[in-house]
């Protein structure tokens, strides 16, 4: 099954050295790098920020305890040195020096702080509330949560994002993409709207898409972008240094996009689609950060309240905010399910309740809640959709309710046994692709490439009264050689052997002829 | 002279492999039936078969939720 890339980490090991040198330019972006870093790797950076010599390896070991503390040691420096952070030279670490000085900027304040997003000098005579960004963020984006799912809530999103979730597998985009490149933002939606163009159906990566939450969703739409836009000619540096820039911003002030370079001006169109930016209009001088954004590098979770409750709150932006950290707290979860598989979830999202379809059987709507059954199909629905149990299980317990928290565990023991055994049920057979030898024509060559293969630990199968076994493709080839090399061996040595036995009757014939002679 | 044949090689238990056998009667997919509970088949068959046990498993299973609607 193919996963989705999701962590940033992942995508940012991926790049070359140069391009890091050229990120690390940025303060900003340094900053957003370390945030991103687990707790130990921070602390290896901060220990070494204002060491101007590069730290040898022993004197680092001397930081940390022996035994568990230096595996630990070894796997944060793996991540530093996968991002370019440290390298090792003369055994020792080094850092590296542009990262070292935009980082130390970052901190004290001190170079160009542009790129940590530039004020508007003048106040915004239309300026905007932290509320109106929430609803804003959470009405784009589940807009296009719901143009997966399939509902008919809101209007389908641009172009931009159907050629995305098509680009990414997310939905199998338009029949031929190089068609759906010439056609206008209009047709190209109609057309995918279209049932016997048969376009907006969701994929296995979809499916999976959808059981994340908010933050890896935003990360993965963010990932995929990058993927695209080496293939648009976009500087993928500046992408990047944008994506980092706006996890910097802070939520409810607006920001100038006057010193945007042409390619992050087009990068902000794009993210007003996703609603990661707002902008009051094209072309606008100023552009706001909403709550997707801001949270991008912060490792928390982001928490959209449901669209219904976005509105409500529309009054001040200090109790949106309230709002919001209490929904965090009570967890977002709305779900109750017993040991009799009902599952109660209280919510009028049309896009929670299509996501719960996924794999609930629901029974009946209420104003505010759905009630249904767990069943052996409706899983069995999910799980050929290309969902696993784990997600299913990990997205229940997401979004369980706050009395179902008070339990532990907190999804019933009965339930998510009988989850992963319909997940087992439908995988009963294994299938691997693989070689098949037989015909030996001697046991002692089989038992000798069976041996060969089994060090290599390609085997699969194998019968030695039947001469044959079975291996993997990887060990096709040089199990394969070895029989090669085995027969030709062998065939050199029956030549021989004849070839000895031919002299020796000869000897014997000459031996013979000798006698007769005398 | 070894033979070496490409294909897939399908791990199951014992009951998925008689369902298995008897699909082979329609298809003839199988290449080299190896044990009780592996056996080798031919690659392009592995969907179908996979699709096929499937069906045949879901109609053998007993289901609680088809009662109680009755």
């Amino acid at each position: 099954m193919s996963k989705f890339q999701t962590s940033i980490h992942e995508y940012l090991e991926t790049l070359p050295e140069h391009t890091f040198n050229r990120l690390y330019q940025k303060p900003a972006t340094c900053l957003a790098i370390f945030r991103l870093l687990p707790p130990l790797g921070k602390q290896i950076i901060m220990s070494c920020l204002y060491v101007d010599k590069p730290i040898p390896f022993n004197e680092m070991r001397l930081w940390f305890k022996d035994g568990a503390g230096i595996t630990k040691q070894m796997e944060a420096m793996a991540r530093l040195k996968a991002l370019h952070i440290f390298t090792e030279q003369h055994n020792s670490y080094k850092m590296n020096p542009t990262f070292l000085q935009e980082f130390r900027n970052a901190l004290t304040g001190g170079g160009n702080s542009e790129s940590f997003g530039l004020a508007t000098s003048t106040p915004d005579k239309h300026h905007v509330d932290i509320a109106f960004l929430d609803d804003y963020a959470t009405k784009q984006w589940e807009a296009i949560l719901h143009f997966m799912v399939g509902t008919t809530e809101g209007k389908p999103p641009c172009k931009g994002v159907l050629n995305l979730l098509g680009r990414s597998g997310l939905m199998t985009g338009g029949s031929n993409a190089q068609q759906a490149e010439n056609m206008d933002a209009r047709e190209f939606a109609s057309q995918m709207a279209r049932q016997d163009f048969g376009v907006p159906t969701i994929t296995n990566k979809g499916f999976q898409f959808l059981l994340q939450d908010i933050n890896t969703q935003v990360w993965a739409f963010l990932l995929q972008y990058l993927n695209m836009a080496e293939s648009l000619n976009m500087d993928l540096v500046e992408v990047l240094t944008f994506f980092f820039q706006l996890g910097s911003l802070e939520l409810g002030n607006d920001y100038s996009s006057e010193k945007l370079t042409p390619s992050q001006t087009h990068l902000l169109e794009d993210l007003k689609a996703y609603g990661i930016v707002y902008q009051r209009k094209r072309g606008s001088r100023r552009y706001y950060p909403t709550r997707l954004a801001t949270t991008l590098t912060s490792g928390t979770p982001v928490m959209l309240g449901s669209h219904s409750n976005a509105t409500k709150n529309g009054a001040a932006a200090a109790a949106a905010v309230r709002k919001t950290e209490e929904e965090e707290e009570d967890g977002h979860g709305f779900i109750v399910i017993e040991t009799n598989y009902r599952v109660y979830a209280y919510t009028d999202s049309p896009l929670q309740i299509a996501v719960l379809n996924l794999f609930v059987h629901l029974r009946d709507r209420f104003p505010n809640m759905v009630t249904g059954v767990v069943t052996r199909d409706s899983i069995r629905r999910a799980l050929s959709n290309g969902i696993t149990a784990e997600q299913i299980i990990t997205y229940l317990s997401a979004h369980a309710h706050a009395q179902m928290r008070k339990h532990s565990p907190v999804l019933p023991l009965t339930v998510v046994d009988q989850i992963r055994l319909w997940e087992i049920e439908k995988n009963r057979l294994r299938a691997a692709p693989s070689w098949n030898y037989s015909q030996f024509n001697r046991q002692q060559d089989f038992e000798s490439t069976l041996e060969y293969a089994s060090e290599l630990g390609v085997v699969q199968w194998s019968d030695s009264k039947r001469k044959m076994l079975c291996i993997t493709q990887e060990g096709h080839q040089p199990v394969g050689a070895y029989v090669r090399k085995l027969i030709t061996k062998h065939k050199e040595q029956q030549a021989q052997q004849q070839q000895q036995a031919h002299q020796h009757q000869q000897q014997q014939h000459h031996h013979h002829a000798t006698s007769v002679h005398s | 002279m070894v033979k070496a044949v490409k294909g897939t090689i399908i791990e199951c238990d014992t009951s998925v492999k008689q369902i298995i056998i008897g699909l082979n009667e329609k298809y003839q997919f199988i290449i080299e039936d190896l044990d009780d509970t592996h056996v080798y088949i031919d690659t392009t068959y592995v969907e179908q078969l996979r699709h096929d046990i499937d069906e045949i498993l879901n109609e053998n299973t007993y289901k609680v939720e088809e009662k109680e609607q009755k």
